[in-house]
């Protein structure tokens, strides 16, 4: 069964149509990549499946796990098993990442039925995610994101994405700001998350992160619709050829 | 004279006169006095820089209080979680219902050697009782004034002394109840004498439509320390007036805090004068506002000696039609050099009615010195909200997180460790309870 499917999707921002009937399944187990020019609607694509306010549906449907996922509201969404990496996490001045971590954890297990974690496990557990991260305690004590480097900063959503295990990950420009052995280390964090029962969608502008982490599919977007769809081989072409072939104004 | 207000006080004065505590002593003099002045300045109003965004003439006109009934049978403390913020430390408690000592409702025995606690009227024959009660602070006489209305009416309040070099074993507690409506007047007394020391808590708690008037006169001693906490809860139709006016001398400490959950309004005065070389004054403070509640701080802080710092952070939440005020002076005399001065205010919006207003001022004579003031309004940031709910947290919780997480800052300078966890404990509560809902 897909985990995802997305049929005929029209997404429009502030009254302006930015996606234009996408249609997209992705199967369990399954990492998709969406490559595409600036303004093509990949960030809109992401907010759109977190449930983010004025990102509305105007046409089309989009089932996760067999359920429409636009009647759940974004934490909902988010205890459903959406999880979306930022492109630019935010600062929340005050709140540690720990306390952050404990209470979006306890928040979803709550949501789904399950008991809260205790101080004690849930420490011995984030330790344990963090460590094959490069994530210290000293990192966790500090406000979340609040002085962090870039690498930090993408580290810590990886960690949240570890934590918090979600059925379908979105990551969004994930290689954004990040040097060479930042990515590394981010995509091998990704990559131990990979796993028959875990989706996942990288949207990234350049082929680089996909030389990391490898996609079963590459998708084209141009101008709010998917204009091709192929193997990983397509990310490399794009690399040469560039979008120009895509752009939606010369199409 | 057209301030109605000021005449149903004067008419009190006139009726109770005789009966007052230190009728026909040196403080009936000095009431006289008090009287003729404040009823020659009234009652402040908008009119006035230092009362621009707080109308006591009007707020007292309208509610005319007349003056709260002696409580004299069984009280019952409301079991709510203010009340009760303190109970789990150990301390001294003297408790005060309508603005009268309850020594059966207290429990402040076995004080150390060197403590002398009492109720203000038993001791107003000593000479430390005058010289603080004539205390003058002429930096903001508009503020001032409403000193002289509590000196003319004051019926009872704490006073404690504590001889040099003595530490109180644990915080003192003074709890205030408005049981029953009505104007009640109160004065504490602190002297800590020479490297002396002591945590005060103040609670100001109770549902009635009361006017609390409370001024407490502090003095330190050299390298005397003082840790002021207080709280304050009340109803809807009370006003609360709070004037803490503390005299540092040389190497003394003064750390007070006040969170304010607020009533009618209410209106916290914190003067500071710095009278001798190398002292400090940490004067912060937070507030939570729902409502029509309307909460007016206002702080001078005097260095009228070279060489001392004072910091000062305010940090408030408004909800519903609230209104929060901060106004905050420092001055910094002519040969005050090597002062640290510095004054923040910061302001959390959680409704489109709520509305604040900030007035920090540094007025620096000297030039030797590092003064900084800031302040910022905001409101909740939506992006913070969504990061924080595509995590799976619920959008009121993201929101109490980022709540507290703001408070926190201003309530991690509460001076003691176990006031602190439970201040926070009543800020968190604040907004859980749904009080603290748009």
């Amino acid at each position: 069964m897909n985990m995802l499917e997305i049929k005929n999707l029209h997404v429009s921002v502030d009254g302006k149509e930015i996606l234009k009937g996408i249609d997209l399944d992705i199967r369990a187990g399954e990492v998709h990549a969406i490559m595409g020019p600036n303004g093509s609607g990949k960030s809109t694509l992401s907010y759109v499946l977190s449930g983010r306010e004025g990102y509305e549906v105007t046409e089309g449907s989009i089932r996760f796990k067999g359920r429409d996922l636009t009647e759940l509201n974004v934490d909902e969404r988010a205890a459903a098993g959406i999880f979306l990496a930022f492109q630019y996490p935010i600062e929340i001045p005050g709140v540690t990442t720990m306390t952050f971590l404990k209470t979006a954890l306890n928040a979803q297990r709550k949501a789904r039925g399950e008991a809260e974690l205790d101080a004690v496990r849930f420490l011995k557990l984030v330790r344990e995610k963090a460590k094959p991260l490069n994530v210290p305690d000293e990192m966790l004590k500090r406000a979340l994101n609040v002085g962090f480097s870039g690498g930090e900063k993408k580290r810590a959503e990886i960690l949240q994405m570890a934590l918090l295990e979600p059925a379908l990950a979105v990551l969004d420009e994930t290689d954004s700001g990040l040097d060479i052995d930042a990515l590394k280390t981010v995509a091998a964090g990704v990559n131990a998350l990979r796993n028959p029962e875990r989706a996942m969608l990288v949207i990234t502008h350049y082929q680089r992160l996909l030389d990391y982490i490898v996609p079963d599919a590459v998708h084209v977007l141009s101008g709010g619709r998917i204009v091709k769809t192929g193997g990983r081989e397509l990310a490399h072409e794009l690399e040469k050829t560039g979008y120009a072939a895509y752009d939606a104004d010369a199409a | 004279m057209n301030d109605k207000a000021a005449q149903i006080f004067a008419e009190t004065y006139d009726r109770e006169r005789a009966v007052l505590p230190g009728a026909g002593g040196w403080l009936a003099r000095r009431r006289d006095a008090a009287l003729k002045s404040f009823v020659e300045a009234g009652l402040p109003h908008r009119r006035l820089e230092e009362w621009k965004y707080t109308d006591l003439k009007q707020a007292l006109e309208k509610a005319a209080f007349v003056p709260a009934p002696a409580h004299e049978g069984a009280v019952v403390l409301p079991d709510t979680a203010v009340a009760s913020a303190f109970a789990a430390i150990d301390r001294h408690v003297v408790v005060f219902v309508n603005g009268r000592h309850r020594p059966d409702l207290s429990k402040a025995v076995r004080l150390p050697k060197g403590v002398e606690l009492h109720s203000l009227n038993d001791v107003l024959h000593e000479q430390w009782v005058k010289e603080l009660v004539e205390r003058r602070f002429d930096d903001a006489r508009q503020s001032e004034n409403v000193v002289d209305l509590n000196t003319a009416l004051m019926h009872d309040g704490a006073a404690l002394r504590i001889r040099k070099g003595v530490r109180l074993d644990k915080p003192l507690h003074l709890l205030f109840l408005a049981a029953d409506g009505g104007a009640s007047h109160t004065r504490n007394l602190i002297l800590l004498e020479e490297d002396a020391d002591a945590t005060i808590f103040e609670s100001h708690i109770g549902g009635a439509a009361a006017f609390a008037d409370i001024v407490t006169d502090v003095a330190l001693g050299d390298e005397a320390r003082l840790s002021h906490v207080k709280l304050q809860d009340e109803g809807a139709g009370a006003v609360h007036l709070a004037t803490l006016r503390t005299r540092l001398a040389a190497k003394s400490r003064l750390s007070s805090f006040t969170l304010t959950l607020g009533c009618g309004i209410s209106r916290t005065q914190n003067f500071v004068l710095f009278a001798g070389e190398g002292a400090q004054a940490h004067v912060n403070g937070a507030y939570a506002l729902k409502a029509a509640q309307h909460a007016d701080q206002f702080c001078v802080i005097d260095h009228a000696v070279p060489g001392c710092t004072s910091h000062t952070l305010f940090k408030g939440v408004l909800d519903g039609a609230s209104e929060g005020i901060f106004q905050g002076k420092v001055i910094v005399r002519p040969h005050a050099q090597k002062t640290d001065g510095r004054q923040m205010t910061h302001a959390l919006l959680l409704s489109r009615d709520a509305a604040m207003n900030a007035k920090p001022e540094l007025e620096i004579y000297a030039d030797d010195v590092q003064c900084a003031h800031g302040s910022t309004v905001g409101e909740l940031s939506r992006e913070a909200i969504f990061f924080l709910r595509s995590r799976g947290i619920p959008e009121m919780e993201a929101r109490q997180l980022l709540v507290s997480a703001f408070l926190d800052e201003a309530l991690d300078l509460v001076p003691h460790e176990a006031a602190r966890e439970a201040l926070k404990l009543l800020a968190a509560g604040w907004f859980a309870d749904g009080e603290g809902r748009a």
